[in-house]
This record gives structure tokens, sequence and C-alpha cells, in this order.
């Protein structure tokens, strides 16, 4: 029997079928929400597909007919048609949701320099600093003209060293920003998460520090190569790693950063020793504009994105958390066994990528 | 005029270093620490007129140290440097009480006309103190 027995709108709309195991509810997303129930109507199993555009008031007629329809046969018949004509505007919703997404991870990853580049500019104007110093200094003691002296001289070899060792020290520090920005669209070829990883710690190394968050790595060596868009899994895990600095501001605390095989699957977590996030919150924090940081500070978009990117590579995203001990963060990725072209994900290949989303 | 004293707080060691040799030579009383903690020993032990306080430091950052250090020393001026221009740290810094705020790398001739500022600043705050004392 199929029934619907509630179906609210305003609030979250719930859909309930006779079944609520047989129910399966994707997370409201988007402008629209999407819910798919799937709908045991025996012998043939039925998708019906209720798209909700925010701020539309009850808009499927088609549940209400089912109501009114009352048997099984008639449901069913009913239901046919609800899954026929729903199909089509969910595959368009759905595609309005992709491109959503596309947007907001473009946006995010424009974001996520603008954030860090607090620290680069902290990276590159210590050494310029000390660099300023150091020649200032020089002039000083060329306006002493006593340069013929030996502890001058001695004065003036040490400041010239302590500007080449700056200067390295600046260069070394761009090459490996670059290193981050290169080769991040490359396309083919499993990533190998584990240099990801080191990679993406590097851009956080010193806020970390600075918060006195020890870092544990724990990365297993024998990792396979994974399925994904290299710059959109660093943007995810810069995520993870910034969220779990914030959770641990203030009193420090260990990040671990994980990595096994899990099954035919690859698993990387990220757990911090911080605040933690209450169970009350917990489920919600995967919902767009959702966010518990002060206005100006979070989009609300940074765990949304990370999930459609990791669903999207065909892995998932799971969190755990306890208050008072802290959060972990679970990204499971497909193993690639092939080049990824082979293995494209669902939901589109590289190919259908607007060229902004690879600047 | 007595000689300014100022204190130059930053973990870059070689910073301070070099940055105190030359306002060293420019006739100021120079002390140099390389933490927050440093920093506030330091004021704890004896008067300064002016402190350059890095913003980003690991453990103590400048912004909890600026703080502790106004309350050992209320009158003490604090200039803050920050390799990192952020505008949240220099409200927020102002806010807790720093006088004036300086990106790195700075031009020494702005370290001086800032740092005479806060000098000026400082000793005017000292005069009313000790006329209001009189009366």
């Amino acid at each position: 029997m199929f029934s619907v027995l509630m179906l609210r709108h305003g609030g979250a709309p719930i859909l309930r079928l006779d079944d609520p195991a047989r129910v399966s509810r994707r997370p409201a997303r988007l402008p629209g929400r999407i819910l798919v129930a799937v709908a045991a109507c025996s012998p043939i199993p039925l998708l019906v597909a209720l798209a909700i555009v925010a701020g539309s008031p009850l808009a499927p007629r088609w549940i209400v007919a089912i109501v009114a329809a009352g048997g099984l046969a008639a449901s069913c018949l009913v239901a046919a048609a609800v899954a026929a004509g729903m199909t089509r505007s969910l595959a368009a919703l759905e595609r309005q949701r992709d491109a959503f997404y596309q947007e907001m991870a473009r946006l995010s990853k424009a974001a996520s320099l603008g954030e860090i580049s607090s620290s680069i500019a902290h990276d590159l104007n210590n050494p310029l600093a000390i660099i300023n110093e150091e020649a200032g200094w020089l002039l000083d003691l060329l306006e002493g003209r006593e340069l013929d002296q030996e502890p001058v001289r001695r004065e003036f070899e040490s400041s010239v060293a302590q500007i080449r060792v700056q200067i390295k020290r600046a260069s070394e520090f761009t090459r490996r920003l670059l290193s981050w920005t290169r080769d991040a669209d490359r396309v083919g070829g499993p990533l190998d998460l584990n240099l990801l990883l080191s990679k993406t710690l590097y851009l956080v190394e010193n806020e970390l520090a600075e918060a006195g968050v020890t870092v544990v790595k724990r990365l297993d060596p024998g990792l396979p190569g994974v399925a994904g868009n290299e710059a959109e899994l660093r943007q995810v895990f810069l995520h993870l790693m910034k969220n779990a600095l914030d959770a641990m501001k203030g009193a420090g605390g260990t990040l671990t950063i994980s990595t096994e095989v899990a099954g035919g699957a690859v698993r990387a977590s990220v757990a911090d020793t911080g605040t933690g996030i209450p169970p009350e919150i917990l489920g919600r924090i995967f919902e767009p504009f959702f966010t518990t940081k002060p206005e100006g500070y979070g989009s609300g978009l940074g765990l949304p994105i990370s999930a459609w990117i990791v669903e999207r590579a065909g892995g998932r995203i799971e969190v755990e958390s306890v208050v008072g001990e802290g959060t972990m963060f679970r990204v499971t990725l497909r193993a690639a066994t092939a080049p990824r072209a082979a293995a494209a994900p669902v939901g589109g290949t590289h190919e259908d990528r607007p060229a902004a989303a690879r600047g | 005029m007595r000689i300014v004293r100022l204190l130059l707080v930053d973990d870059e060691t070689r910073f301070v270093e070099t940055l105190s040799k030359r306002l060293a030579a420019r006739g100021f009383y120079v002390e140099g620490a390389y933490s927050g903690q440093q920093a506030l020993e330091l004021v704890a032990s004896r008067p300064f007129d002016v402190v350059l306080l890095d913003v980003r430091m690991p453990g103590m950052d400048g912004l909890e140290t600026l703080q502790a250090m106004r309350k050992l020393q209320p009158l003490v001026k604090v200039i803050l440097l920050s390799g990192a221009a952020s505008i949240n740290a220099a409200v927020e810094g102002m806010r807790l009480g720093a006088v004036d705020y300086l990106l790195k790398p700075a031009d020494l001739d702005d370290i001086l006309a800032k740092v005479d500022a806060a000098f000026e600043k400082k000793r005017l705050e000292e005069e009313q103190a000790g006329e209001k004392r009189e009366t």
C-alpha cells in the first residue's frame, strides 16, 4: 500500500510513506529542495521525486492525487505518472544543482585563496622585513665611515649573509606556493592522496603552530591512487583542516591526518581535539548556508561544497563528533585502478565542466 | 629630554636584533623579546615607553600580549607590527588599546615617526596625571 501520510511545507518538507525505512531522503540542497522517495509499490518499485522549489507552496498536486486515488492499482498508476512527469524536472533541478555547486566551488576556491593570502603575506613579509632591516643597517654602517675597521667589516658580512638567507627563505616559500597551484587541474592519472594531504597541510602549518596545535600524520605508504580532481580535493582538505584549526583555536590540541585502505576504497581522516559539534547541529553541517561562525567568517558553504566535490568523485564524506573531545571527518574515495578519464565519476566528466572552474 | 625606552617583540630573532641595533644607533634605549611571555616578564620588571609588538607569534600572540601588558603598565604605548595585512587584527588591536599599527616590512622613518608620536602621547598623559596629583 502506498499512501502519503504527511507533507509539510514551509519548514523542511517531510514526505512520509507507509514504511519510513523505504524512504531515502537525500539531504536537501540548493535553492529548491529535492526529495527523493522510493516507493515500494509492489511489484514495480517506483521512484517518486518531489521537487519543491524554495518559496513555492505545496507544489506537487500529485501527492494529493495519490492519496485521493486510494487503492493500490490506482496509486501505482498515479505514481507512475508522477514519476514520469517528475523525472524530467528532477533532471533539470539536478543540472541546476550541479551548476550551482560548480559556481560555488569556483567562488570558494577564490575565497580560500583570500583566506590563505594573509598567511602568504605573513610568510613573505617576514623575510622581507629582515632584509629591509639588514639593508638599512648596511646603510647605517656606510654612513659611519668606519668600514676599514674589523668589527664593522664583520657586521657588514653578517648582514649580507642574512639577506641571502632570507631571500632563500622567501623563494623557497614561493616555490612551494607554486607547487600548490601548478598542475592543480591536472587531468588523468590517479592522485597520490598522501602527497595531496602533505601539500595542503603546508598551507596551514604556520597557523597551526601559532595556535599551539600539534600535527600528527599517519599516512599509509601503501596507499593506491584515488579518483578525483586534485584542485577540488585540496580545497576539500584545506577546508577540513581550517575547520579543525578553528575548533582548536585558543586552546591548542592535536590535528591527526591519516590515510588508510578501506576495502576497495581509500580513506583519509582529518581529526581534531577541539570543541566538538553538538548533536543537534551535527545533522545540519552539510546544509548550504548553515554556519555557526560569526557573521563575516563562515559562508556556510564550505562543507556542502566539500560534500558535493567528494560525492561527484564517487566518494563520500562522514563526520563523527563528541562535544569537548573533538571531531573527525572521514573522506572515502574510490581507488583509481584505471586513469581517471576511463573512470569518470557519476554526475559529469571533466569535459562538461566550465573552463572557468579550471582557472 | 629623556631617552625613550623601547621594547621590541617579535619571534623573528634576527629582525629584533637588527632593528634594535638600528634604533639604538639613533639614541633609543632598546630591549628585545622573542615571545609574548618574555615581553611580559620584561614589562613586569621595568618601565618602558613604547612597545613594538608583532601580532602573529607562536604561543601567546600579539593581541593577548597587548592585553596582559596594559594591565602591567597601563600607560605604555603599544604599536602593533604585522606581516599580514589584516584589517580585523588592526581594528581589534586598536580596540584593545594599541596606539598604532605598522605593516612589515616597514620603513625606518615610519617606525621612528610612530614611535615619536606614541612617546609624545605618553609624555602628555604622564604630565596630566602629574598635574592631577598636584591639585
